[in-house]
């Protein structure tokens, strides 16, 4: 009977136990939301990586994206004489190292000889001001800090064109100045200048990028959008009518492919041409004033890699319509402030048609206090290069132009807006004076009012060019990276473009292709960067030390007090007392 | 290195539970089932505090300190003390000496106030790359749990197990174990109303545990002497 009470009394103890062990996980859960308090002390920046490509096979750019490693600032250790530069025995190990470079005060000689001799880095950080950050528009085409904002530029531009034509066997980023980032900074440097470079034993700085292995973008797509307004057909006419043709590129191309919003190359030659759109789309709605052109907007990408969107988008065309492209403006670059424009072509000055188009711009120009120039170069079919959007015109021998401030024809890659190329540098009144110009002589050459001095498009008119549409497309552009390999066919932007001209023209059409071969992209470009403070290993080491010590002391002061010193000696004689019998 | 780091602030947190359990004559009288039912009354007790902060206490924008708020919170904080109270008289504890069974019991308790306030944030938050002084000072403020928590068990057992205690000495006893048991209240009052910073109250925290330590210990031995 004792027994079965004794064992029915354990069962009650048991019962509540159980109970009380499957709420123990409900507790614990809640006391821990409820007690827990975590901390995170972590600074975490977007960096966006420089871009990487392969050119014909060719690797270029970055060709690593995760980051995971001590920061430092210099690529010296301090007391060695930093004048002798290249001298691998007093350089420090870096190859474990991130260094984090301010885009002030960068020594670009030193970074061009470092990538050239190809030496390993752990990754590499720039710093940029934050004027360059295309989310940062607070003043629009200031002008105050233009003198220091004119030498980061130089240098800016000069870092790009170092970056985008090497191949970096380590990873490199670009991040906009920060409060946070400027004292993790600081920090760094101070660190540097007292002679302890940071590695896993002094602690520091980690520099994490949590990035997984870039991957080839595999049919990067090119997508065309053109606009077409006919003209106005006499009656009884069945001749097809001649067509001008204005087109633009809008796709961009720079050092870090997330950051490339090209204002200037080519956002400012988009606007106008949308512009340019919407003032004809007012004439040509009523019959009384359509012209006797059929007018083809054209929005091409593939601008950087050699014009390949316009190559295609010309060789889709009827040949009917070919022939009949009375001629062709692009624009490329028309908003920098200057008063200096150039109209560039591949047929011979001489040519009686090139001679009454560019006298037909030119007038108006002067009307304007414009000033225009006329540049041959010839094109070589033999040579893949195609400087100009015109070129691939003129290789299917129909007589085309480009507008831009640039005189000198831009090598591959270069004037595709880069890092530099923002909202900053484009100035809306350069805008509108180049659309009055292109607008007004396309006018006075449809309407057969050549040397006469009428105003189509005349300021304070129903036609006037309107300075506000201009800035909030310029706005949108700015804020909007367009590296071709990244859009995809339904990109907003694209659906924005397509959506606009059809507002301002009657028949839209989109054409999407793939990328020649030439060009191989890869993604991943941009990343967070987490910034760790972290305590070195000697540090760790050290707390054991003294926690031992401490838990040590515990224990013996613990034995002394309640079971006497005696105890104390007897635990630690043991052992050897032992040792003794056996022996 | 920062599974080191956890390792070493878990030692910090966790450690002198156990060198106490072994250094001390617990572990001779196999104290452990008592230790370890006092940590599941511990975890009731979570509970049922845990359910009245739940209904009673409003939850505050700001992080200030309310008066009213905090006497309630205090008020809830008494229940730990039934806790206490229940784990000292109500449990059946093998035949061990009073001496041990206070001991037994606070320990016990300090063990579960550690691993359940302080083990899943030190897991979540020491093992990341970044470093911070927080869970050490959140091990040093363990310890001085774990004193606080045996002297309380003491002046518990002092009030409630023994009979025949000295006339003079019962209101010392009394107000120790008032203070003792309102120490949540008074650091939450200096962390919010008076804003120190985590290491000074976890200073002030040592401090005190060592002084109400010594306190309980000297009224302990002057209760002990009558009988012996």
């Amino acid at each position: 009977m004792g027994s079965s009470s004794s064992e029915r009394k354990s069962a009650a103890i048991l019962e509540p136990t159980m109970y009380t062990a499957s709420m123990m996980a409900v507790v614990v859960l809640i006391l821990l939301a409820a007690c827990a308090d975590l901390c995170d002390g972590v600074t975490v920046v977007d960096v966006y990586r420089l871009v990487q490509y392969d050119l014909s096979g060719v690797p270029f750019g970055s060709r690593f994206a995760s980051l995971n490693h001590h920061a430092a600032s210099s690529l010296f250790s301090p007391g060695t004489a930093a004048a002798s530069g290249g001298d691998s025995a007093a350089a420090a190990d870096l190859s474990r190292t991130v260094l984090i470079l301010p885009l002030r005060g960068l020594n670009l000689t030193l970074i061009r000889e470092y990538i050239g001799q190809r030496k390993i880095l752990g990754g590499l950080l720039f710093l940029l001001p934050s004027i360059f950050n295309p989310e940062n528009v607070d003043n629009t085409g200031g002008t105050d800090d233009v003198p220091a904002e004119g030498v980061s530029k130089d240098i800016l531009v000069e870092l790009e064109r170092l970056l985008i034509h090497a191949n970096v066997p380590f990873p490199v980023y670009f991040a906009f100045e920060h409060d946070d980032i400027n004292a993790v900074l600081a920090d760094v440097e101070r660190t540097d200048v007292a002679g302890q470079p940071a590695t896993a034993t002094t602690g520091g700085y980690k520099f994490v990028v949590a990035a997984r292995e870039p991957r080839k973008i595999g049919s990067p797509t090119l997508t065309n959008i053109q606009g077409w307004l006919p003209g106005l057909k006499a009656d009884g006419d069945s001749n097809q009518l001649p067509t001008i043709a204005i087109v633009a590129s809008y796709d961009t191309f720079g050092a870090a492919p997330a950051l490339s919003v090209g204002s200037d190359s080519n956002g400012s030659g988009v606007v106008a041409l949308l512009e340019i759109a919407r003032l004809f789309s007012i004439l040509y709605s009523n019959p009384g004033t359509r012209g006797r052109y059929n007018l083809l907007f054209g929005l091409t990408s593939g601008g950087p890699y050699n014009y390949n969107g316009t190559y295609k988008w010309l060789h889709s065309f009827d040949q009917r319509l070919r022939e009949s492209i009375d001629y062709a403006i692009c624009l490329n670059s028309i908003g920098s402030s200057g008063d200096k424009l150039w109209v560039h072509v591949s047929k011979p000055p001489e040519n009686e048609y090139i001679k009454k188009i560019f006298e037909g711009i030119s007038s108006v120009a002067e009307e304007l206090g414009l000033n225009v120039g006329l540049k041959h170069k010839k094109i070589n079919i033999s040579n893949p290069r195609v400087a100009w959007e015109h070129e691939q015109f003129s290789r299917l021998r129909v007589t085309a132009a480009t507008l831009s401030e640039l005189s000198l024809a831009p090598e591959l890659l270069e004037s595709t807006g880069g890092l530099s190329d923002n909202r900053h540098v484009v100035n809306e009144a350069s805008v509108v004076r180049s659309v009055k110009l292109v607008a007004e002589s396309l006018a006075r050459h449809i309407y057969n009012h050549e040397g006469k001095n009428i105003n189509v498009f005349a300021d304070d008119s129903n036609l006037a060019v309107n300075p506000s549409y201009i800035r909030s497309w310029l706005d949108l552009l700015s804020r909007t990276p367009r590296v071709a390999p990244f859009l995809s066919k339904s990109d907003p932007l694209i659906v924005a473009l397509k959506k606009e001209l059809t507002d301002h023209t009657v028949e839209v059409n989109v054409q999407h292709e793939v990328l020649d071969g030439l060009f191989t992209f890869y993604d991943s470009t941009s990343g967070k960067l987490h910034i760790y403070q972290v305590a070195s290993v000697t540090f760790d080491l050290l707390l054991l030390l003294v926690l031992g010590s401490y838990l040590i002391i515990l224990f013996s002061f613990l034995v002394i007090t309640t079971r006497g010193l005696d105890d104390l000696i007897s635990i630690f004689r043991r052992p050897p007392s032992r040792k003794v019998k056996t022996a | 290195m920062t599974v080191f780091h956890f390792f070493n602030c878990a030692i910090l947190t966790f450690g002198p539970h156990a060198v106490y359990y072994s250094a001390t004559p617990l572990s001779e009288y196999d104290t452990l089932g008592t230790s370890i039912k006092a940590a599941v009354v511990y975890l009731v007790t979570a509970i049922v505090k845990l359910v009245c902060l739940a209904t009673f206490l409003k939850v505050s924008e700001s992080d200030s300190f309310d008066p009213y708020q905090e006497l309630l919170k205090a008020l809830i904080g008494f229940i730990d003390v039934a806790g206490l109270y229940f784990a000292l008289t109500q449990l059946t504890h093998r035949n061990i000496s009073q001496n041990h069974k206070f001991q037994a019991v606070g320990l016990g308790w300090a063990f579960a106030d550690s691993v359940l306030h302080r083990l899943a944030p030190l897991w979540v938050g020491a093992r990341g790359l970044e470093f911070t002084w927080e869970y050490i000072l959140q091990g040093l403020e363990a310890n001085a749990n774990l004193v606080l928590s045996i002297s309380l068990a003491a002046l518990g057992s002092l009030m409630w197990l023994r009979k025949n205690k000295p006339k003079t000495l019962i209101p010392i006893i009394y107000t120790c174990a008032g203070i003792v048991a309102t120490m949540p209240s008074i650091t939450s009052y200096l962390r919010r109303g008076l804003g120190w910073q985590f290491p000074k109250v976890v200073g002030f925290e040592l401090f005190t545990s060592l002084v109400m330590a010594f306190v309980s210990w000297q009224l302990f031995a002057a209760c002990q002497r009558p009988s012996s």
